[in-house]
């Protein structure tokens, strides 16, 4: 085995992590995108402050919600005060002798799909002067986050096999090479498991050291990576703890177990008579 | 057909030069037994018809017939490479057919098998390779110098066994086969047209060679095209022809003779 399936091994298990991150990063941003999605509702300016807590309390205590934040008249005219300030363009509120703007409701859903029950909901209360329909365009943007989801399951799910079928081709071949050892070993009497446990373990150990070779890779990469990334990750809080752990459970799980499950199927072709 | 003798008294001989001891009390029975064996594969050739053979404990039987008479096909019988599409074989008291997988290789220990093309380890000295048959049926190392020592001794190469098989003759490597083969005291030796491969003097040896392990009470079956050999020892003769065996006599020839 050794030198060529180490290789291929490392060539394999950085493949497998490279897309495995490009999906991980692909969730995460589809789950960001969709996280964006917010219900907003406009409330009476005639509404009284314990009317108002009082809606907010019952929305926030749907089971759909995930918060609930007000917005006062005051803090919605120095947000647009703001967000024109930003754009570069005249103030222009300035001129208006009192606040055109309604305070509101913002809530920011658990799942997007409860758009419509939550949008519902707060039309029902008699305070709230009206809702942004965003139920078409939500619909929207979850038909696109789905499908990329989806698409970039099917790609790693490819990727996988492509992965497990060369590493155990390029085992076979090491296995192959010594089949006349096999033969005679079976001949002289040996035991099934005497012949298979040597190319078990081989196959764990190339699987091994790939994984740890690739792990260094990564590691040495990682550093360039983040800040080619810094942007991405500015925008997208991903926890890149929990990244790294499952990646060096993958890079070493998928390692050890294919270099065994390819020995162990290669050898079997020798056995099985 | 002539029926094949009865058995002779194994030697005690032979456990004295290959130095275990055999339980002498055990009553005679033949090593190998075959009875109405039939192989058909599954392409559907018939490479054994109906076979019936008897072969007692000590005896030298050479198998002759055309090449894909049935010789191979017979041979991965008895070593259960293959098993029987009817009928059965018998090794030694076990009917190979009802073998559990699992005592398969413990069977294939009392087989010795000998090939054309020597089918020894490049990478391994004469001693190594005869070691490698004892190593990997996990025989305890203070057990294995010894016996490696005296079975190269028994073949004549003591001398070599720092060698590896690309530099020994033809015939040294196919007697270092015959060592390894013999190491782990089989009741039976399989030769599988052993002097194919070797000139007709390099080939007497083997066949002294084998004749002797026969002398020392190992039973030996030798499948061979080799009928100046065959007849002129005057052995017991298994000749096979299209799956059947067409001849079974003792003090055969090559061919037939009427």
């Amino acid at each position: 085995m050794s030198l060529a399936a180490t290789a291929t091994m490392v060539l394999m298990l950085l493949l497998l992590a490279g897309f495995w991150i490009i999906q991980t990063g692909l969730l995460a941003g589809l789950q960001f995108t969709e996280q964006k999605v917010e219900v907003v509702g406009y409330v009476q300016t005639n509404a009284t402050a314990s009317q108002i807590a009082t809606l907010q309390a019952r929305v926030a205590a749907m089971p759909e919600v995930a918060s609930v934040s007000y917005v006062d008249r005051d803090a919605a005219l120095t947000r647009f005060r703001a967000s024109m300030a930003a754009q570069g363009r005249e103030d222009l509120t300035q001129y208006l002798n009192s606040n055109p703007l309604y305070g509101s409701l913002e809530v920011k859903l658990v799942d997007p799909t409860n758009v419509r029950s939550v949008g519902d909901a707060l039309r029902a209360d008699p305070i709230v002067r009206n809702v942004i329909n965003i139920e078409d365009l939500v619909q929207r943007v979850l038909t696109v986050t789905n499908v990329l989801r989806t698409a970039g399951t099917v790609v790693l799910v490819i990727v996988g096999l492509i992965v497990l079928f060369i590493i155990v081709n390029t085992i076979r071949l090491a296995v192959v090479a010594r089949a006349e050892e096999i033969e005679i070993m079976r001949l002289v009497g040996a035991s099934d498991a005497f012949i298979r446990w040597p190319f078990v373990f081989e196959g764990a150990l190339v699987g091994l050291i790939g994984a740890l070779l690739t792990l260094g890779v990564l590691a040495a990469a990682a550093d360039p990576i983040s800040s080619f990334m810094a942007d991405f990750f500015r925008v997208l809080p991903l926890q890149f703890g929990s990244l790294t752990r499952d990646l060096v459970a993958l890079v070493l799980g998928a390692g050890v177990g294919l270099g065994v499950v390819g020995s162990w199927l290669s050898v079997r072709t020798y056995l099985i008579r | 057909m002539t029926v094949a003798p009865p058995p002779r008294p194994a030697p005690s001989l032979r456990s004295r030069v290959l130095g275990r001891a055999h339980d002498q009390a055990k009553p005679e029975r033949p090593v190998l037994v075959l009875h109405d064996v039939t192989k058909e594969y599954s392409n559907g050739k018939l490479a054994l018809r109906e076979v019936d053979l008897v072969i007692p404990e000590g005896d030298f039987v050479f198998l002759v017939g055309p090449s894909g008479a049935g010789k191979s096909t017979l041979i991965k019988l008895l070593i259960r490479d293959e098993l029987p599409t009817r009928g059965e074989v018998v090794l030694d008291g076990q009917d190979l057919a009802h073998l559990p997988r699992r005592q398969v290789p413990r069977m294939r220990r009392k087989i010795g098998i000998i090939f054309q093309d020597f089918k020894l380890l490049p990478t391994k000295t004469v001693w190594e390779n005869v070691a490698f048959a004892l190593e990997v049926t996990g025989t305890p190392h203070g057990r294995i110098r010894p016996a490696v020592d005296r079975v190269l001794s028994l073949v004549g190469l003591t001398e070599q066994a720092a060698q590896v098989p690309a530099q020994l003759s033809g015939g040294e490597q196919q007697r270092t086969a015959i060592a390894r083969a013999l190491v782990h005291d089989p009741r039976l030796i399989i030769a599988d047209e052993p002097t194919g491969n070797l000139d007709p003097l390099i080939s007497w040896e083997i066949l002294q060679l084998l004749l002797r392990i026969n002398e020392l009470g190992v039973t030996v079956m030798m499948a061979t095209h080799n009928a100046h050999v065959v007849t002129s020892l005057r052995k017991r003769v298994v000749a096979l022809e299209e799956g059947r065996i067409i001849r079974d006599e003792v003090g055969g020839a090559y061919h037939r003779e009427d």
